[in-house]
């Protein structure tokens, strides 16, 4: 079935997604997003870890392969507001030297921006959804810049204390930036400190698609379609134009939507697997793909844990998921060069813990069961904290998407994820662990203990990188395809090199950027 | 029921039970209830349940009680994009009723080439603390299903969910569950 023409079509409603459809909306675009999951509201967002899990896709259209396999579903998002309607909001940026790795080490790539390009998107994005943090505490480690616009949120004893820690081993806390009110904002609630934002925030204190971008797209016009699975970019017959998608409907019927712009939002395993399969006529190896890296340089963060059992009440039921305090103190790329490590570190500290699931307290020891299970639960209750190193692991050519010979539901060949951490990375992970442990020592800690295990894979970036022509990247810096300019890509999946702090501060910013861009040129790029 | 009526009714229905069949009409219970009224299970069969009882209470002490057991049982009952298993998160492919029983059947299979037969719920406390702690470290003999770590890894969630993932598992920690939208029950 066919519907008639609009300007945009997005695909998917979650973080990216929801930005551009916000500014082109806005900007008097007639606007659809099509996302495959449900059409979540606030009120589905129940606080329990074990009802959380519904927000996740059940079943990923991926195979996992590689040295150290990629944790797709647990890191991604499904339904109207993405893996953004259920993230914990930390909203560190990247640094200026994020910007210029391949020059400034010699390894890596470039980006074809600098932090002095995006910066001015991070204030705007502060502005415009609500940032709580201390600006001048940041700048001891990046350019000066215009303060957020809440002060920081409270911080509770699971997170104070750290500050000894670090002292003692002569490195700098600033309280964290987060996306969550730490006053009222713009209408929208401040924070209770309940610690459930990981299960989706309900009150709208936590900036998520659904009470920020997303609803202002919708009063401006913007249409959401859930349930609605994208299969297919599709083509004019010269190959130079995209003319639209193909996708499947609640009812699971095929259908196209035509469009003059089309914006591929479906985080960066996706958006690699839509552009591969979508290959026709001259474009016979997928989609913008001259290069050859759709679907090339997946990156993935790692984080090295240590956790700390106190005899006092460190209140660890209290608080936000995101942390109450951060270091750049170890960012630069050769912090741990001595140890054969390469790549920066983000330290973040005291957080709310949950007590079962995933990133619970019954799996700091996941050695324990049965009675000393029991037994360490109860001491963890009240005196638990933990502190957590985010890393960065260069670009590979074989981390990858490719298609396999699998489909799905909808006949659409399955995604093939392969990804393993190279040496440098390994090192990284292990100096990190090191590091952690002196901080915690130093803490006071009664006990304290590094997490170690298989490494994991965390957030997901690259698989269709920008850069300055069709030689070597996909798109340029806004998004916009190289070969073909009515196709964007919003999302991680532009970063070249990750940094190690988490993404979604700088994906709202060049979201902001490159749909301005777009509605800028709208002339010269619909088709 | 069509698929998106189903999807209205499990929204709308008392949030934190789970549908179980009593004399072929749904009721809501939690499992810890539905356990306590011995229902009928949909999915696994005497053994595998006997099993899970078993494997639960050694991971997790409560477990059994809790109703490991039926709320595992629902779950593979019902379709992947509703199920709230651990499994979902961590890329099982659905259905998932296939991994349990593989993993259930693996759990049973390496203890009985262990212990002269046995199966798992049959041994002393001892012998399946033994099993477990070789489980976990992927050292057992005789495995024979998906990664006995990982067996080890899903159980032991699921055993805390129903032991500390819920209400009634905070208020035993002692700490404020503080729900936002409380779950109806204690569930
Ligand atoms: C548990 C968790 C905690 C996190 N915490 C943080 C944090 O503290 N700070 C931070 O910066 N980041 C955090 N993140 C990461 C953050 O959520 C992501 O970086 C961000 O949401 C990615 O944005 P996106 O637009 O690329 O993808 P998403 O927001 O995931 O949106 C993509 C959407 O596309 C849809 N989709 C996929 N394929 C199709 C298709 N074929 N057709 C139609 N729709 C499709 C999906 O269903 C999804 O809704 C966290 C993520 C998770 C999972
Ligand atoms: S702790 Fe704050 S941000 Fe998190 S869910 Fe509660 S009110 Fe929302």
């Amino acid at each position: 079935m066919s519907n008639e023409k609009v300007d945009v079509v997005i695909v998917g409603a979650g973080a990216s997604g929801s930005v551009f459809a916000s500014v082109l909306a806005k900007a008097g675009k007639k606007v659809v997003l099509l996302e495959s999951g449900p059409d979540w509201q606030l009120s589905d967002l129940i606080s329990s870890d074990i009802w959380g899990r519904r927000v996740k896709p059940a079943g990923p259209p991926f195979l996992f392969e590689g040295k150290n396999p990629y944790g797709y579903v647990y890191q991604s998002g499904w339904g109207v507001g993405g893996a953004a309607l259920h993230y914990f909001a930390n909203f560190p940026r990247l640094l200026p030297n994020d910007f210029k790795v391949k020059s400034t080490y010699g390894k890596g790539l470039d980006w074809p921006i600098d932090y002095a390009d995006v910066a001015p998107y991070y204030e705007k994005v502060a502005d415009d959804i609500g940032v709580s943090g201390d600006a001048k505490a940041e700048e001891i480690w990046r350019p000066a810049g215009k303060p957020y616009p809440m002060p920081p949120m409270k911080t509770f004893p699971g997170g104070e204390v750290w500050k000894k820690g670090f002292e003692a081993v002569g490195m700098r806390l600033a309280p964290g930036a987060v996306g969550i009110n730490s006053t009222e904002y713009k209408g929208r609630p401040a924070c209770i400190y309940d610690g459930w934002c990981h299960v989706g925030c309900p009150i709208g204190a936590l900036a998520n698609p659904l009470v920020t971008y997303l609803g202002d797209a919708k009063k401006a016009g913007a249409e959401v379609r859930a349930h609605s699975t994208v299969t297919r970019v599709l083509v004019s017959a010269d190959g130079n134009k995209v003319t639209g998608v193909e996708y499947y409907d609640a009812k699971k019927e095929k259908q196209v939507q035509e469009a003059a712009v089309v914006v591929l939002a479906a985080w960066a395993a996706q958006n690699p697997r839509l552009l591969l399969n979508s290959a026709a006529g001259k474009h016979a190896d997928g989609l913008a793909n001259a290069s050859k890296l759709v679907g090339k340089y997946l990156l993935a963060h790692f984080a090295s844990n240590t956790s700390a059992l106190f005899d006092e009440d460190l209140q660890p039921y209290m608080g936000t998921i995101a942390a109450q305090y951060y270091s750049y103190d170890r960012y630069d790329k050769n912090s741990y060069k001595d140890k054969g490590a390469f790549g920066s570190t983000f330290m973040v500290a005291g957080t709310a813990q949950r007590y079962s699931a995933l990133g619970g307290v019954a799996n700091a020891r996941l050695d324990l069961f049965g009675a000393e299970l029991a037994a360490f639960m109860k001491r963890a209750a009240t005196g638990f904290t933990r502190l957590t190193a985010f890393a960065e692991e260069m670009p590979l050519l074989e981390n990858r998407v490719e298609l396999a010979s699998d489909k799905d539901e909808f006949g659409m060949p399955l995604g093939k994820i392969t990804h393993g951490f190279n040496d440098e990375a390994v090192a990284l992970f292990n100096a990190n662990f090191d590091q952690g442990m002196a901080i915690a020592k130093a803490t006071g800690a009664k006990e304290a203990w590094p997490n170690k295990g298989p490494m994991p894979t965390i957030h997901l970036m690259g698989g269709t990188i920008m850069g300055n022509g069709a030689g070597d990247s996909v798109t340029n810096s806004y998004g916009q395809t190289h070969e073909i300019p009515n196709l964007w890509i919003a999302g991680p999946g532009i970063f070249p090199t990750s940094g190690a702090p988490n993404p979604t501060y700088t994906i709202f910013a060049l979201s902001q950027r490159g749909a301005e861009n777009l509605a800028k040129n709208w002339g010269t790029v619909a088709g | 029921m069509d698929d998106m009526q189903r999807r209205a009714f499990i929204k709308g229905a008392a949030i934190g039970t789970l549908a179980f069949t009593v004399g072929g009409v749904e009721v809501f219970l939690t499992p810890r209830l539905a356990r306590a009224q011995n229902l009928p299970l949909r999915t696994l069969n005497p053994d595998q349940a006997a099993t899970l009882d078993a494997m639960g209470e050694a991971l997790v002490p409560g477990a059994k009680d809790a109703g490991i057991t039926h709320f595992v049982d629902q779950q593979l009952s019902i379709p992947a994009e509703d199920a709230l298993l651990e499994a979902r998160i961590m890329n099982v492919r659905p259905p998932f009723a296939n991994f349990y029983r593989a993993a259930l059947g693996a759990v049973d299979g390496a203890s009985q080439a262990k212990y002269g037969g046995r199966g798992f719920a049959q041994l002393a406390a001892a012998e399946q603390h033994d099993f477990i702690d070789l489980m976990r470290q992927n050292k057992l003999e005789n495995w024979k299903g998906p990664g006995s770590g990982f067996v080890y890894f899903l159980l032991r969630s699921d055993a805390v969910d129903v032991v500390y993932g819920t209400m009634d598992g905070y208020a035993h920690l002692g700490v404020p569950y503080q729900a936002h939208i409380a779950p109806t029950t204690s569930w």
